[in-house]
């Protein structure tokens, strides 16, 4: 059975096709068309539209004029459909051959050909990869077809990821969505800095109702969920490297820091609060100002009697021992490890994660080196509001921290971002060049538009109207690992795991003790 | 006021070693004596009282002796399993300890729609309440604790203790890292005390809702690691706390049996004649007399086998020189000649996981699901499913059938079977 025209190529050049559209062909603007060539097939989209009419512009102004004003209401056009339509622009963005083979285009297609709507059945090259992580069913405009988009999350997560929004579009959403994909399988393990606590579920569904969850997602918290993890880190498990980039220490602090930890090792913290004397080398000053900041960012201070003490519940000198060697073991077997900051200062947040993250790329590192890093799993972190240490202003005042060292050099060694924020024009091109999927959602500012279009993996010049109309849940994927930029429709987070869900038998206990 | 004593991981009968036996057993009566000088009004030992849950007669004869003692001072003695002294079925020592009177176990549990209820028990003369989970193999209990009925147990009024036999996840030293443990969010909340044992190092601690989670630690020595411990300062003893409605003290009470020495050697850049030579001379100057010596070996040998650094040999110069005991640590020490499998760690899971995942790259296969980590955690499961004991009125048939049930489940067999 034919399928139905929905415009004719009428001229145009590379990357600007105009295509008159057939009355009633209903093409949108991100639309997938379809222009076929001796079985094989071009696959474009639209990015504009705009009208056309063969009426001259007096006679049409006229026309209005006489409507508008009472003088021939029933007046109209001879053959309307036919004077008047819509030109779509267009592009071309995938040749698929007739075996299959898939090719950026290079030619146009032909002349006059008419176009079609894309149907499943042209997208059937969407496979399945390995380590599938899941973002959605393809779209064309407002139409999604029951076609899912997988990227395989080994290449994805090394290349890392951008996720640029502004608020309301559906980030979390996605995030999650694709986590649950995650949970599904071994080998792939993500850090998840959660500073909204809406991953793990704690009010609703979440990633805690994954059949897989027992054996695959850890969840950390200041206020934990029974079952779950309290987030308490030693204060002997932090280096000086992991404030690397997140806090500021003037030369001379840095100095003390150094003579401090090469003195005590990982007591360095406790000595420095204690104002342990190390001699000459450290002014009095400085000691007291390092004091203060380890206040303010760890809450440890020394109490009436002398005694070391942590006033927050996060950071102590009796618990946590194991906290991160835990959760680098989970993510180097690939589990989800969600840490909710929602109850802590950013620069806490961005230090855990420096402390975690720090301890896995160093492993990592190693494991390179020795040659076994072959056999471990990729490892991801997820970052919200990634200009906090990704900002082209906060390197250059504070120096590379983990997460920007990560960006650069971290797909050698198999430890990837994902970055989510509304600000990418704040972040380096040099950075966001590095992160070869994007998985753009609406924004209104066109400056943000500009630097995610700038830094795709594809030439997204033309899309900036279709990212702009981009609904809430609507997003394009632009990668390095599918063929072209994918619009999709990403489901509702409720409604995706919906069909997972299954009851909890309930197995009588019999208790021994 | 009242007060009571809180011990764990006594590990009676852990030692062989006639010298380590006995001061093992001297650290069992100093503690008990200590509760009586104390005039503790109850005792509460959390788990591993025994080494094993069938333990050498003889020292299980010198520990009910002096636990009869206490009793006699109207003291009682309240237990929970540890993960060395648990029975499957019931039939553990403490079992028979319990049924004479001599201790009291204070676990008591029924599933009650799908919720594991805990029984609590009154202490008759301070009407402190007290609630136990005991500790199982390899971490087992967790499961318990997963359906535990912790509403039941919070609206329960007076003081209350919960004892239980489980490393903490907040709470275990950074070297076990990998051993079986539950998060503090699966303990019900609210308890004025938690006595916990399984961890052989001292931890006071807390958490809102948990605000005094207390480990008091190995009292003598369940593995060589405990003297190891000790040797570098780690204190053994007993938690007396004071209490009425509240605790109003919490105060350790160090038991010591002996003194300890702790000497490090590294060999590096050493070959084996050269690293022997001078650990012997180093040995030879310090202060063995009447102490337990811990000679911790490390760092890889230039050249030779590191079994030419006999520990015998150095056994025989510091008993020489008058040491009680010698324990020699040589898990660190390798040699560029010579490679062996090393087993370090507190327990035997800590020990699997770890042999498991260095060696498993030894092992040739081509199904891709048995290499690397994968196929380590693969043995990892099959083993935990192995262990599974046979449970109450469950028959052998039965058994065998659930067991092969997961194994083949677990080896995703069960479309070939």
């Amino acid at each position: 059975m034919a399928l139905e025209v929905s415009g004719q190529i009428i001229a145009g050049k590379t990357g600007q096709i105009l295509v008159r559209e057939k009355a009633g062909g209903e093409i949108e603007i991100g639309d997938l068309l379809v222009a076929e060539e001796d079985g094989a097939y071009v696959i474009l989209q639209a990015y504009e539209l705009l009208y056309g009419s063969q009426v001259p512009q007096l006679v049409r102004e006229l026309l209005a004029g006489m409507k508008l004003e009472g003088l021939g209401a029933d007046l109209d056009f001879l053959e309307p459909q036919l004077r008047n339509y819509v030109i779509a622009q267009i592009k071309a963005v995938l040749r698929v051959s007739k075996d299959n083979e898939l090719k950026i285009p290079k030619t146009l297609p032909r002349f006059f050909s008419t176009i079609r709507h894309v149907t499943e059945k042209d997208l059937r090259f969407l496979t399945k990869p390995d380590n599938p992580v899941y973002l959605g069913k393809v779209r064309s405009g407002s139409k999604v077809l029951d076609v899912d988009v997988f990227v395989n999350g080994k290449d994805m997560l090394t290349h890392h990821v951008l996720i640029p929004a502004t608020t309301g579009r559906g980030k979390s959403n996605l995030v999650k969505v694709m986590l649950w994909s995650v949970l599904a399988q071994d080998g792939l393990g993500i850090l998840v800095l959660d500073p909204h606590d809406e991953y793990y579920g704690r009010h609703g569904k979440g990633l805690k109702d994954h059949s897989n969850a027992k054996q695959n997602l850890l969840y950390y918290s200041t206020n934990p969920v029974p079952g779950t993890n309290t987030l308490v880190i030693n204060v002997r498990s932090i280096m000086p490297s992991n404030f690397q980039g997140i806090v500021d220490f003037t030369d001379a602090q840095q100095d003390a820091i150094s003579l401090y930890f090469n003195r005590f090792r990982d007591a360095w913290i406790e000595n420095i609060v204690r104002g342990t004397d190390i001699g000459p080398a450290v002014a009095p000053r400085t000691i007291e100002v390092l004091k203060r900041k380890f206040d303010t960012v760890l809450g440890v201070y020394l109490d009436d009697d002398g005694n070391f003490q942590c006033r927050s519940g996060v950071f102590s000198d009796s618990a946590g021992m194991a906290t991160t060697k835990e959760i680098t073991k989970a993510l180097e077997e690939g589990k989800i490890v969600i840490i909710d900051t929602s109850r802590l200062l950013d620069e806490a947040e961005l230090l855990i994660g420096s402390i975690i993250s720090s301890g896995i790329f160093h492993r990592y590192q190693r494991y390179k080196s020795d040659g076994t890093l072959e056999g471990k799993p990729v490892v991801s972190v997820v970052i919200e509001e990634a200009p906090r240490v990704l900002g082209a202003d906060v390197l250059s005042a504070r120096g590379d921290n983990i997460y920007s060292t990560i960006a650069r050099e971290g797909r050698k060694f198999k430890v990837g971002l994902i970055a989510i924020t509304q600000l990418v024009s704040l972040i380096p091109r040099a950075i966001l060049a590095n992160m070869n999927t994007k998985i753009i959602l609406g924004n209104e500012l066109s400056a943000e538009r500009q630097a995610v279009m700038e830094s795709a993996a594809q030439d997204l010049s033309s899309d900036d109207r279709t990212i702009a109309s981009l609904d809430k849940g609507e997003a394009i994927v632009s990668s390095n690992f599918t063929r072209f930029a994918v619009p999709v429709q990403i489901p509702l987070f409720e409604n995706y795991i919906e069909k997972s869900l299954q009851p909890k038998e309930k197995n009588k206990t019999v208790f021994v003790g | 006021m009242f007060k009571f004593a809180h011990l764990g991981d006594c590990h009676i009968g852990a030692n062989r070693d006639p010298v380590l036996e006995k001061l093992e057993l001297a650290a069992f009566r100093k503690a008990m004596d200590l509760c009586v000088q104390e005039k503790v009004d109850f005792v509460v030992i959390a788990g591993d009282l025994f080494h094993a849950n069938l333990p050498d007669m003889y020292v299980a004869n010198e520990a009910v002796k002096k636990m009869r003692e206490v009793k006699d001072a109207d003291i009682p003695i309240y237990v929970i399993y540890g993960s060395h002294d648990y029975s499957p079925n019931g039939t553990s020592i403490i079992d028979i300890l319990d049924s004479t009177g001599l201790i009291k176990k204070i676990v008591k549990g029924e599933d009650i729609d799908g919720k594991l209820r805990l029984g609590v028990f009154t202490d008759p003369k301070t009407k402190a309440k007290l609630v136990g989970i005991s500790g199982r193999k390899a971490g087992l209990e967790k499961n318990f604790f997963e359906i535990l009925d912790r509403e039941h147990l919070e609206k329960e009024q007076g003081f209350k203790i919960f004892a239980f036999h489980s490393a903490i996840s907040e709470l275990k030293p950074d070297f076990l890292a990998q051993m079986e443990s539950i998060p503090v969010s699966l303990l019900p909340k609210g308890f004025d005390y938690y006595a916990s044992g399984h961890v052989h190092r001292r931890n006071e601690s807390g958490f809102p809702g948990h605000e005094r989670i207390v480990f008091p630690g190995a009292l003598f020595a369940g593995y060589s690691r405990d003297l190891e411990d000790s040797a570098k300062g780690e204190k053994r003893g007993v938690y007396v706390v004071s209490f009425d409605d509240k605790v109003e003290e919490v105060k350790f009470h160090e038991v010591s049996v002996c003194e300890f020495e702790y000497f490090e050697y590294d060999v590096s850049n050493k070959n084996s004649m050269q690293a022997k030579k001078d650990l012997l001379e180093k040995l030879g100057r310090i202060e063995a007399e009447d102490k337990i010596v811990v000679v911790k070996i490390r760092g890889e040998l230039s050249g030779g086998k590191t079994s030419e650094i006999s520990s015998s040999e150095i056994k025989g110069l510091l008993k020489e020189n008058g040491a009680l005991e010698a324990v020699i640590n040589r898990f660190g020490l390798t040699s560029k000649e010579y490679v062996s499998i090393k087993a370090m760690g507190e327990d035997v899971p800590t020990i699997e996981n770890r042999l498991l995942r260095e060696n498993i790259g030894a092992v040739k296969v081509s199904i891709e699901e048995l290499k690397g980590d994968k196929g380590a955690q693969l043995a990892l499961d099959l083993l935990k499913i192995l262990r599974q004991e046979q449970k109450l009125n469950e028959a052998k048939k039965d058994y065998v059938e659930r067991v092969q049930k997961h194994a083949i489940n677990t080896l995703g067999l069960e479309d070939e079977v």
